[in-house]
């Protein structure tokens, strides 16, 4: 944080109303969500997928932003070069495992890796 | 010896060493939570029509959690604040705050949300004819139009799978409340410690699978005339209890007079399996269905053994909240009176502290935002 974001008015003041907002988008996102499932907004489930994790992302930028004070100390190379490595990490995850399901459900392709069907009752 | 940098910065990395500490630490939650996520995502993708009974979850304790744990992470941040306009009441006051609200989302998470599972049950049937006496006996003659539509929504409400399941495979849901005995007498199961969503019929478990059969398919019997398991060390209540008979009683919500508009015409009916009406508990609405032990193919609560779902669902809550056990740790450390000397002797060490406790509190936050519409919404 440059020298202004420490002043005690700026904390009083400003840092205050921002810590409501973010609370304000938290409530609202969290609301908004629960009432587009229950009131069965999306017809179609990827929709709401997208939906939802688009509202949980914003609401999760605004944690790490504000409370987690990232938007003043992403400039520290210590604390943006982590974050990076764990993205790339977490895109070749998320990669190799959804990657491989949706390759499996490409024409002439078939999942017999991860069979999880239920054993049979006899 | 006095370490360095835990109030100024470093200059090289331009923070004090707590905060690298805790970032590089969180990156190595974010992996950890991600290598779980990841799991998640890869058996739903890969799970059967059927299989991933996610309606059952309780969306608005979920909910509830959800609002509780956002108000934490305002909270926690207000008491940072207050240490930076050097105001330790204000601190206490908010931290206070924070550990009350950590702590109502645990105990709504092993108090109520748990054991509410561990105590609700799903039977599975041995054949058609087992199933559709007992689904007559709980919605009555008409109960493939009015059971199917509940059924779907509750037990895979992103897929249509009522053409792919049999009647036999499909779960009838409910709590047990008695058995009956080999020698018919019937035995009463109560609520433990008087709280109603407490059963005594705590994580019951039979599973035909596991007794031993003969070569002609039928059950290989004893000299005691009782089953024979196969080898191995099964956990079954109903070898334990002797039981012949379950007495259960449909779940509220799907199968009561609650969804009379919504399941289908008239009144839902109850009645035990020969066909007559079965007041067991002391309200109207609360009646029950017997069902014998051969005519069950799997009663399982909702344990983490009932279903890949439920795996998943218990490793990741299970291990968020430990996480917020262990924040409520270190919140309650930083209320004692020794922590009041640390910020005594050196108010910025001790503001750096609350920071870093800060950002592991917001990160168990983030982590929610996600396992929330995953795990109880999608």
């Amino acid at each position: 944080m440059s020298e202004d974001h420490h002043s005690p008015e700026y904390y009083r003041g400003r840092f205050k109303k921002l810590i409501y907002s973010v609370g304000a988008i938290l409530i609202i996102g969290t609301i908004i969500t629960f009432a587009a499932d229950l009131m069965g907004v999306f017809d179609n489930f990827i929709h709401a997928v997208i939906f939802a994790l688009s509202v949980a992302v914003i609401k999760a930028s605004a944690v790490v932003a504000v409370f987690m004070h990232l938007w003043w100390d992403i400039k520290w190379k210590t604390i943006w070069v982590t974050l990076a490595c764990t993205f790339v990490f977490l895109v070749g995850m998320m990669w190799l495992t959804v990657g491989s399901e949706v390759d499996s459900m490409k024409p002439g392709h078939e999942d017999s890796t991860w069979n999880h069907t239920q054993e049979p009752v006899e | 010896m006095e370490i360095p940098y835990n109030s100024k910065p470093r200059p090289d990395t331009g923070l004090y060493n707590g905060k690298a500490g805790i970032w590089i630490f969180l990156a190595s939650e974010i992996m950890l939570f991600g290598g779980v996520f990841s799991a998640y995502v890869l058996l739903r993708v890969g799970a059967d029509p059927g299989t991933w009974s996610m309606g059952l979850m309780n969306k608005w304790v979920g909910a509830f959690n959800t609002l509780i744990l956002i108000a934490s992470s305002a909270t926690v941040v207000m008491a940072w604040v207050c240490l930076k306009l050097k105001d330790w009441t204000g601190f206490r006051k908010w931290k206070w705050a924070t550990v009350v609200f950590a702590a109502t989302f645990l105990i709504v998470k092993w108090s109520y949300e748990w054991p509410a599972k561990f105590t609700h049950y799903d039977v599975t049937f041995t054949s058609q004819a087992a199933a559709e006496k007992t689904y007559k006996a709980v919605l009555g003659e008409d109960f493939a139009e009015r059971q199917t539509d509940e059924w779907q929504k509750r037990y895979d409400p992103k897929n249509d799978i009522l053409s792919k399941v049999q009647l036999k495979d499909m779960p009838l849901d409910g709590h047990i409340v008695g058995y009956v005995d080999s020698q018919g007498g019937e035995h009463k199961v109560g609520s433990a410690w008087g709280i109603s969503f407490w059963s005594h019929a705590f994580v019951w478990r039979y599973d035909r699978k596991n007794l031993q059969k003969k070569s002609d398919g039928t059950l290989q019997m004893g000299e005691d005339g009782k089953v024979v398991y196969k080898k191995g060390d099964y956990k079954d209540t109903f070898r334990d209890k002797d039981i012949a008979a379950i007495i259960l009683m449909p779940a509220h919500g799907t199968w009561d007079s609650h969804n009379e508009g919504h399941a289908g015409s008239g009144a839902v009916r109850y009645a035990d399996a020969k066909g007559e009406s079965a007041a067991y508990a002391s309200h109207d609405h609360h009646k029950t269905v017997t069902i014998q032990r051969d005519d069950i193919s799997r009663l399982s609560s909702f344990e983490p053994a009932h279903s890949t779902f439920f795996a998943t669902y218990y490793t990741l809550t299970g291990l968020h909240a430990l996480h917020v056990f262990g924040g409520i740790l270190v919140m309650l450390y930083h209320l004692l009176p020794i922590s009041h000397r640390v910020y005594e002797n050196d108010p910025e060490r001790f503001t750096n502290r609350i920071e870093i406790t800060g950002l592991f509190w917001h990160f168990v936050d983030l982590v929610w935002i996600f396992l929330f519409p995953i795990l109880y919404l999608l």
